[in-house]
């Protein structure tokens, strides 16, 4: 069912781990501060206007919803990039 | 990429495959559309618009048949990423989201805009947090994972029991959807439309499983999408001069607001309305569209949005679709797909209800007070139940605040407002049906499937291919048919058992979750109880709590929090896990390699093998 991982890997296997771990953590919770600060603040910033609409509706309409879809992306990206620099480390079979 | 990898290569023409399925249905809409100012009737163009897709997808699920165990839960692991984001988008939107969101945006505005950013933030933490090692781990069903991960049976049979009351309430919220279009467009009555929906969706899993739904799923989102789009972009040209109604709508926002002055609609406090959610019974607008917090308070609106997000993250039927690509990355990659695709819905949905509201209540307000001369579309509209309209204040003449809306015909009223063709009404139910079919054929399998591999599975454990094969065509009959006996006798609410189904996935299944994928000390005890004190928190909150959407919100968010402490403490306190877990969660969390269910089950078949060959 599992491998065996040689002792020399460990330190690749968590550095990958920790860099899982923060990466995950880092675009859940900008995210959820994104979304935490437009709500605090629409009803203020609703007197401000953007692309015709109040400004705090749009933040929670689309601005919020684009931030969410660019970080889904990014977040993407970077991990497939964090998952490489794993596999280039480690020795081949 | 090792040699089993390297099987599991996509068919190259599926696109070309799926061009055709576009330019088919285009050419039809473009057909029927000729047909209906050549003088068709109404009854027969709604038939062949509603009924010539469901075709489609019967095909579809004929040519992607298959008796084996692999394609039949796992769609052969082979599913390209747009084509898995295609279905993940819309089991996620569904009808529910297609019909009952928009209408819960009509009535609420701004307040409803939690519901769309929970659901959008839920697939990126579902992402994020579970799907790649979900594909890693290659097991067929969320409570299989459970079992392999902290090596228990028992903890699988109970995932499987406690995913019950999710996927049965999301399954019924999409059917009743599905029937409740057919029974408006087709000469059926609803209980007829119940069943044959029920048996629609039921003969697409049983034929392929997973691969018919996901190839249907594939046909249906087009469907679903096109079906949205063309009028929708037709509606938002007529008004605002261009093609992008999510980004034009705004320059709409001073005849909305005059329009609803008119009618005389004032802001709200969250202390005068009764209920939060808007209901299926019709009512009135309660608020003005751009009012902030009116109906849900600024904590409310977060509470809301934080349980949809951890119940869409934990969803046993978007978390069963981590198995079908071939590898971590496409899998990852699939769910960005997702991602953008029910943020565009998210984003059109506001739009919809904009021009819906605009175009009513403009129409009502311009039109002198008598009845006779009222817009057309009232007298089409109220023939269609899809709105009320009475003289309840005696003037002679009906106002906007006498008109009394359908929750989940709002979408539908879009085309006949604008005054375009009949055609257009039906594209656009025919689009609803599509997702909410898709979305039902995603719940459907993944209560049916479990049922059949960690219920009689393991308690079978010699089963072979085709007995496993025929737990799940009973399991999934079985499941469908008790779906439409319970739509017969109970009026359910399908956003209500939409918020109800998601409450009980954050609470069950987020806190073990993150247990089984983020901690490497979480045991079988720690699982046990974190999966048992969610479910019982929310299933006492939901039997016995006030009936309104906050507290179930509260309720579902409480559920996870004592989940997450209960499944902690156990595992600290309890025993330790075996190093066979350990051992199987350093695995699951290198995205490298083949899934470790078909390395296992390779390994099994070759030590077979060998002893057979030892033994002659």
């Amino acid at each position: 069912m599992t491998t065996e991982t040689p002792a020399g890997d460990h330190a690749g296997r968590d550095r990958h781990q920790l860099r899982t771990l923060i990466l995950a953590g880092a675009t859940l919770l900008a995210v959820l501060f994104a979304v935490i600060l437009a709500v605090v603040n629409a009803a203020s910033l609703n007197q401000y206007w953007f692309l015709h609409f109040p400004l705090g509706f749009y933040l929670l309409a689309q601005g919020v919803l684009i931030f969410i879809v660019v970080s889904g992306f990014w977040y993407v990206r970077t991990q497939e990039r964090i998952d490489r620099t794993r596999s280039e480390n480690e020795e081949p079979e | 990429m090792n040699s089993l990898s390297r099987l599991r290569a996509p068919h190259p023409h599926l696109g070309a495959y799926y061009g055709i399925v576009t330019s088919a249905f285009v050419s039809l809409i473009v057909l029927l559309a000729m047909f209906e100012q050549l003088g068709w009737r109404e009854v027969v163009i709604a038939q062949f618009m509603i009924v010539t897709p469901l075709l489609l997808y019967i095909v579809i699920a004929v040519g992607s048949r298959t008796r084996n165990t692999e394609d039949f839960f796992t769609s052969g692991r082979r599913v390209p990423a747009v084509f898995n984001g295609f279905v993940l988008a819309a089991t996620a939107v569904g009808g529910v989201g297609f019909l009952a969101y928009t209408g819960a945006v009509f009535f609420l505005g701004f307040d409803a805009l939690a519901i769309g950013l929970g659901l959008t933030c839920g697939i990126l933490a579902g992402a994020v947090l579970f799907v790649p090692y979900l594909r890693k781990a290659g097991a067929y069903t969320l409570p299989g994972f459970l079992g392999q991960r902290f090596r228990s049976r028992r903890l699988r049979i109970a995932a499987s029991v406690m995913q019950i009351p999710p996927m049965a309430l999301l399954l019924a919220a999409e059917i009743k959807i599905a029937a409740l279009i057919a029974s408006l467009f087709l000469p059926l009555t609803f209980s007829l439309a119940v069943f044959l929906v029920a048996a629609l969706v039921a003969a697409i899993g049983m034929l392929g499983g997973m691969r018919a739904l996901t190839w249907a799923g594939s046909a249906q989102f087009i469907v679903g999408a096109v079906g949205l789009a063309v009028p929708l972009v037709t509606v938002s040209v007529l008004l605002t001069s261009l093609p992008t109604p999510q980004f034009t709508y705004g320059e709409l926002i001073p005849s909305l607001q005059n329009a609803e002055i008119t009618a005389g609609l004032s802001p709200v406090q969250p202390e005068e309305v009764e209920t939060d959610l808007p209901p299926t019974a019709p009512q009135k607008v309660l608020k003005p569209f751009f009012q902030p917090f009116g109906i849900f308070g600024e904590f409310d609106f977060v509470v809301l949005f934080l349980c949809l997000m951890l119940g869409t993250a934990a969803l046993p039927s978007l978390l069963v679709r981590s198995g079908v690509t071939r590898s971590v990355v496409e899998q990852r990659r699939s769910t960005a797909w997702a991602l953008l695709l029910v943020a565009l819905f998210a984003l059109t949905a506001p739009a919809m209800a904009v021009f819906v509201k605009l175009l009513l209540f403009q129409d009502i307000g311009l039109a002198p007070a008598a009845t006779a001369s009222l817009p057309d579309w009232l007298t089409g509209l109220s023939g269609r139940q899809l709105l009320q309209a009475s003289d309840a204040n005696g003037d002679g003449g009906i106002g906007a605040a006498e008109i009394l809306f359908t929750r989940d015909g709002i979408a539908l009223t879009l085309p006949t407002l604008a005054g375009l063709p009949y055609v257009l009404t039906v594209l656009m139910a025919a689009s609803g049906m599509a997702v909410a079919l898709a979305a039902a054929g995603s719940h459907l399998f993944t209560l049916a499937g479990s049922m059949a591999e960690d219920v009689y599975r393991v308690l079978d454990r010699g089963a072979a291919e085709h007995p496993r094969l025929a737990a799940a065509w009973g399991a999934i009959a079985g499941s469908a048919i008790a779906a439409a006996l319970f739509l017969i006798v109970a009026d359910i609410d399908p956003l209500r058992a939409a918020l109800t189904a998601l409450a009980f996935a954050a609470a069950t299944f987020f806190p073990v979750l993150m247990l089984a994928i983020w901690w490497p000390r979480g045991s079988e005890w720690g699982a046990f109880a974190s999966m048992c004190t969610g479910f019982s928190v929310i299933f006492l909150g939901a039997m016995f709590g006030p009936d309104t959407g906050i507290y179930l919100a509260i309720v579902g968010l409480i559920g996870v929090i004592a989940g997450l402490v209960a499944g902690i403490t156990a595992s600290l306190y309890g025993i330790k896990p075996p190093a066979a877990a350990t051992a199987y969660w350093q695995e699951m969390r290198n995205p490298e390699g083949e899934a470790i269910y078909d390395r296992a089950k390779a390994r099994a078949a070759a030590s077979a093998a060998n002893a057979s060959t030892g033994g002659q």
